[in-house]
Order: C-alpha cells, then sequence, then structure tokens
C-alpha cells in the first residue's frame, strides 16, 4: 500500500496509463481520488476554456469581413478623393509653372534683346571704344 | 461560413486517412473540416488571434502545395498539427522578443473564458476555485519550455493521443511522455495540490 500518489503516479493517471498498483491506491483511497478528480476537472476547465476562446476569436473573424465591404469602399472612396486631389495640384501646376517660365523666358529675351541693341547701336566695337575716346578727346 | 464550418465540426471527429487523389479532389472540405483545430492549436501556442490565423491559412496553404507527398503514414489531423507546429515554431522564433508581451496582453480571454463553463451544480466558491485554476493552467502552459507546452496542448487540448502528439512533432513516444510529465509536473505545481 502506497502512502498517497505522488506527481508522476497522478500523471500516470491523466495519461490513461496507471499502473495496477496505483489504479488500486486510487479505488481505495479518497483523498488520492479526490485529487485526481480536481486535477482532471481544471485540466478540462482549460481545455473549455481554450475552446471557447477560439470559437469567439473565429466568430470575430467572421464578423470582420462582413464589414470588410463597407470599409473598403469608405477606404476606397478616401483614396480616390485623395487622387483627385493630387491630380488637381498636377493640372494646376502645369498651367501656373510654364506661364511663369514662359514670364522669365520673355524677361530674359527682353535683356538679351536690350543688349544686342546696345552692341549694334554701338558706332565701334567695343574693343575700339578706349581708342575713338582718345580720338574724340582731341580738339 | 466559418460558422457552419465550426457548428458542422464534430469534436471528436474520426480522423481520415485518405489517398493523395482524394486530397486533391476535396482539399475544400479538408479545410472546412481541419481549418477549427488548426486555429485553435495556434492560437492556444502564439496566443495572439491574428498570428493564429496568419499560421492558419500559412498551414492549409502548405499543406496544398504538398498534399502530392502526403504518405498516408498518419493521420490528416496529424499531418496538418505537424506543418502547424513547425510554422508555430517558426513565427514564435521571428518575434521572440514581441511573443510574450503580447501572450501577456491577450492572456484574459482565457482566464475569463474559465466563467462560461459555469456549471450550476457548483457552488460559487467551487467555481471561482475552478476559475482560478484554470488561469494558473494557463499561465503555467505560457512558462512551459516550448516543447513541453506543444506537447502539452497536443494533449489536453486537442486531445490527440501519445502516438498522433509522436507523429506531430517528430519525437518518440516515451520523449512525448518524458515532456507531458514534466509539463503536468508544472502545472500541478502551479495550480497547487493539497496532497
Amino acid at each position: 500500500m502506497i502512502a498517497h500518489l505522488s506527481t508522476e503516479q497522478l500523471s500516470e493517471c491523466i495519461l490513461g496509463q496507471p499502473s495496477p498498483l496505483v489504479s488500486r491506491h486510487v479505488q481505495q483511497c479518497t483523498v488520492c481520488r479526490e485529487e485526481l478528480a480536481n486535477f482532471q476537472e481544471a485540466l478540462g476547465s482549460f481545455r473549455g476554456a481554450v475552446r471557447t476562446w477560439s470559437q469567439e476569436e473565429a466568430h470575430r473573424a467572421l464578423a470582420v469581413p462582413a464589414q470588410g465591404p463597407q470599409a473598403r469602399s469608405l477606404m476606397a472612396s478616401r483614396q480616390l478623393a485623395w487622387a483627385l486631389l493630387i491630380a488637381a495640384v498636377f493640372v494646376i501646376a502645369s498651367f501656373v509653372v510654364p506661364a511663369r517660365n514662359g514670364k522669365s523666358e520673355a524677361q530674359s529675351d527682353a535683356v538679351l534683346l536690350n543688349q544686342v541693341d546696345t552692341q549694334v547701336s554701338r558706332t565701334a566695337p567695343s574693343s575700339m571704344e578706349p581708342l575713338m575716346k582718345l580720338v574724340g578727346q582731341r580738339p | 461560413m466559418l460558422a457552419m464550418q465550426l457548428s458542422a465540426m464534430p469534436e471528436m471527429e474520426t480522423p481520415i486517412r485518405p489517398g493523395v487523389a482524394e486530397l486533391s479532389d476535396d482539399f475544400e472540405a479538408l479545410v472546412r473540416l481541419y481549418r477549427p483545430k488548426v486555429f485553435r492549436f495556434a492560437l492556444a501556442s502564439l496566443r495572439d488571434p491574428d498570428a493564429a490565423e496568419t499560421v492558419t491559412q500559412d498551414c492549409f496553404l502548405r499543406a496544398h502545395q504538398a498534399r502530392a507527398s502526403f504518405r498516408r503514414d498518419c493521420s490528416l489531423q496529424t499531418w496538418l498539427m505537424r506543418i502547424a507546429l513547425n510554422l508555430i515554431r517558426d513565427h514564435a522564433r521571428s518575434r521572440r522578443f514581441q511573443f510574450w508581451r503580447r501572450a501577456y496582453r491577450v492572456a484574459r480571454p482565457v482566464e475569463q473564458a474559465g466563467h462560461s463553463i459555469a456549471d450550476r451544480a457548483r457552488s460559487p466558491e467551487a467555481q471561482a476555485l475552478l476559475n482560478e485554476r484554470v488561469a494558473s493552467i494557463w499561465a503555467a502552459a505560457e512558462r512551459l519550455p516550448e516543447k513541453q507546452r506543444s506537447v502539452f496542448l497536443l494533449r489536453f487540448v486537442e486531445d490527440l493521443d501519445l502516438l498522433e502528439i509522436a507523429a506531430a512533432t517528430g519525437m518518440k513516444e516515451g520523449t512525448v511522455k518524458t515532456h507531458l510529465f514534466r509539463a503536468l509536473r508544472a502545472v500541478r505545481e502551479r495550480i497547487g495540490g493539497t496532497l
């Protein structure tokens, strides 16, 4: 006769593989029988709790696709709005930026033309201007 | 759809051993039948619904890709659990530093789920004690080494026998038994046996 079951012997019972000695003891010892029953009940409850949680999560996962189309359409409309906004900015920019460039080009053209006019209107080339001044200073 | 799958799935179905041709023909049926189990095992192992969903999808994707190599040397459930186990291991390792933080964050549902298994015949005190014990088992399982935890969950959540666990984990039956004994010892220490 063994005193009380060790954890290993209880585990043997829980795994369904008790030795004849352990089986006999469980039948005879109320304390060990109760301990075994409590342990088994706790493990069974643990299994039940995990299964319940798993089912709840599976159902929750089901609920998400149900809201999916709405969420997706909202997301799509937001994306479309952003795309339209960006496109509008590009369109406006395509008009504004060339106009600014055109203005600056016209200004630079005007400066260039003025320079050309100045050069053309000179009576002598710029390299001869000092000589012309000397000639002009003579009485 | 998944709700129908869940309700249609018997909890203690007989593992089937189809041929490769049958597996290819009716893969959808296989997914319907085993998806809840794979998801549950992944969820209990990773304690993260999103990660469990990812692992479940990857598991069936890999099973579909490897269906031609299924040799009928074990049940489909065992084969799927083997794939899931590898994926869970990879997933847990790749997110080692996030794993326990997330686990802690989502540990509450199972502790609370203990209330959903209330028995009217049980006194409030006994129910409270049982809930406490469930929470302790959950906490103990969290702290088990990886192999012990897998073996423990396969045995006490998925109801696999020692040979099936050995086939799923690639361990010898004796090794599975040793891991189970150690896991049970840790769990019992945690819940506090009276003996």
